[in-house]
């Protein structure tokens, strides 16, 4: 496993720091970390990786799980590539911001909260992002459950 | 002096695509720009979730006119990665050669664009006219200039043949030459020079901070390339420098882009003689198994990450998309303020933008239920009443 070892640091390291915050952490393969955390100490193992040097949030990709919606975090360096997942209950679906730290995420959240109805605590106000001014409110369109209905009398165009 | 917003966009003469920057102006400087994007959502990350692996290949390349083989690229690699195919190493060398043929197109555009942001127009007119070469380069192996859909799932679609080769090397040579020659206009010619320099600054820190990426972040010092640091397909066989400028300004992105070319050139060469025999691809089954991928590739404008979420079907759960401009647009802000508007084109310009990457949602109103056709007056009242609420009134003009 020598080749790993850098990945494998970074994994005992964080199971150590946030002893039972985070769960299932596994080294998928070489530059690949992926974990699961609570939700309430995100920013906090986010801010803690990049202190480590991972300083880049590539992106943060939002997922509908039935019960549970919530989303990863791909934070790098460029090399090794940690993934961080969240869940929120899809009842009352709410993640903290990871804004202190990573200033560059605003349209992340914002998607996240476009998207799927997911709401970010400590988000400043703002435009939407990405769906338009008049888009119904209520609906989030990468939730499972939501299906693009064509309008009725519209036929494709050939 | 008085403060006031005005709108940049969505439709503007100096934008090449939908984007809206609402600019403070005190006097002629910016003090504050908000940047709001979506006007070209397509929602493709839902629409992939209802097509099969090998559709949703034609759909991503369709993600972006410009990078269209690097969003393919990044969406195999990790339908490959799931699947636990063996891709042959010819095969990845062409998707290699076609990644570092579609950089050159998009560097050599981008020096246009640039130029005729500058108002150096000739630049403009000698770099497409250069550009050419290489499309035909991309036409003469694939049969396309645009959408080259070399990659299949497990593989590429056509074969390099000895002349095609000779072909393509003949057509890079041309522009070795021709590029030393924008190298030099580039640092040495003062109308480019008296636009470029100290315009739109980023320094090291907030270019970490906000996220850029690739050549807008290697302008600023940052040392980070993907082909370098987490090699796909074989850059890790192959050699080439990463371009940095410590300059921080349009410039820097300038210089940073020309000597990137150079380096394209170099791996293009490279790949080219040292073209590994062997099939194209091999077969991949259509159902994945149950999994998550990740990879990120080095595209032209930057980092480019997909994530891909399979479930076991032939269709994927959750696909990710996210472009590099969508990373650096949050540099933009940051670069505008404090400048002056007659710069606001050209600092947007450097970063490369490119919306369609960047929005992917479609926008649909169910409540309404039909297609509306809008006059040219409700066009106009809608326009007008949009920025009323966001506190500019057009109704006097």
């Amino acid at each position: 496993m020598s080749d790993l070892a850098n990945e494998e640091k970074i994994k005992a390291d964080l199971e150590k720091e946030f002893h039972g915050a985070v769960s299932n952490a596994v080294v998928q393969r070489r530059n690949r970390v992926w974990l699961d955390a609570e939700a309430a100490r995100l920013p906090e193992i986010l801010a803690w990786l990049k202190a480590r040097g991972l300083n880049h949030l590539a992106t943060v990709t939002g997922f509908d799980e039935g019960e549970n919606l919530g989303a990863s975090y791909h934070i790098t360096d460029t090399k090794i590539l940690v993934t961080v997942k969240v869940k929120t209950p899809r009842a009352e679906p709410t993640l903290p911001s990871v804004l202190a730290s990573f200033p560059g995420a605003l349209s992340y959240e914002r998607e996240l909260e476009d998207m799927l109805g997911i709401k970010i605590a400590g988000l400043p106000a703002g435009r939407r992002y990405p769906l338009p001014d008049d888009f119904p409110t209520g609906q989030y369109p990468l939730r499972k459950d939501w299906k693009f209905v064509p309008p009725a009398g519209e036929t494709e165009a050939k | 002096m008085s403060k006031i917003t005005i709108p940049f966009g969505p439709q503007h003469p100096a934008l090449k695509e939908p984007e809206n920057f609402m600019l403070v102006l005190e006097g002629e400087q910016i003090s504050g720009a908000t940047i709001n994007l979506g006007y070209n959502h397509r929602g493709m990350e839902k629409a992939a979730e209802d097509r099969t692996y090998i559709q949703n290949l034609y759909l991503i390349e369709r993600v972006c006119g410009i990078c269209s083989h690097s969003h393919t690229t990044c969406y195999i690699t990790n339908v490959e990665e799931l699947a636990k195919a063996e891709v042959p190493q010819r095969a990845l060398a062409i998707r290699t050669l076609f990644g570092e043929l579609e950089r050159v197109h998009s560097h050599l555009l981008w020096l246009g664009v640039a130029g005729y942001e500058m108002g150096f127009e000739t630049l403009f007119m000698y770099t497409w006219r250069d550009r050419e070469q290489v499309l035909d380069c991309l036409e003469l192996l694939s049969g396309n200039r645009v959408h080259y859909s070399i990659n299949t799932i497990g593989g590429v679609r056509r074969d390099i043949t000895a002349e095609q080769k000779a072909e393509v090397k003949k057509r890079i040579k041309y522009l070795e030459e021709r590029t030393q020659y924008y190298i030099k206009l580039a640092t040495g010619e003062p109308t480019v020079l008296a636009r470029t320099q100290d315009v739109g600054r980023l320094p090291y820190d907030v270019a970490i901070e906000r996220g850029a990426v690739g050549p807008t972040a290697r302008a600023s010092g940052v040392a980070r390339d993907v082909r370098k640091d987490d090699p796909y397909l074989i850059y890790s066989q192959l050699d080439f420098k990463v371009i940095t400028h410590n300059t921080n300004d349009v410039f820097g992105r300038l210089v940073v882009r020309a000597l990137e070319l150079v380096e394209s050139y170099k791996l293009i060469h490279q790949i080219l003689d040292g073209l590994p025999e062997g099939p194209i691809a091999v077969k991949v089954p259509w159902k994945l198994p149950a999994g998550e991928a990740v990879n990120h590739y080095e595209a032209p404008r930057g980092e480019d990450i997909h994530y891909l979420k399979a479930n076991g079907t032939d269709k994927p759960e959750r696909l990710k998309v996210r472009a590099p401009t969508l990373a650096n647009l949050q540099s933009v802000a940051y670069m505008l303020e404090g400048g002056w508007l007659a710069d606001v084109p050209l600092v947007i310009a450097a970063i490369d933008p490119c919306m369609s990457c960047t929005d992917r949602a479609a926008v649909w109103n169910p409540e309404k239920g039909r297609t509306e056709v809008y006059s040219w007056e409700e066009m106009r009242k809608l326009g007008i009443e949009h920025y009323k609420r966001r506190g500019v009134d057009f109704g006097r003009l």
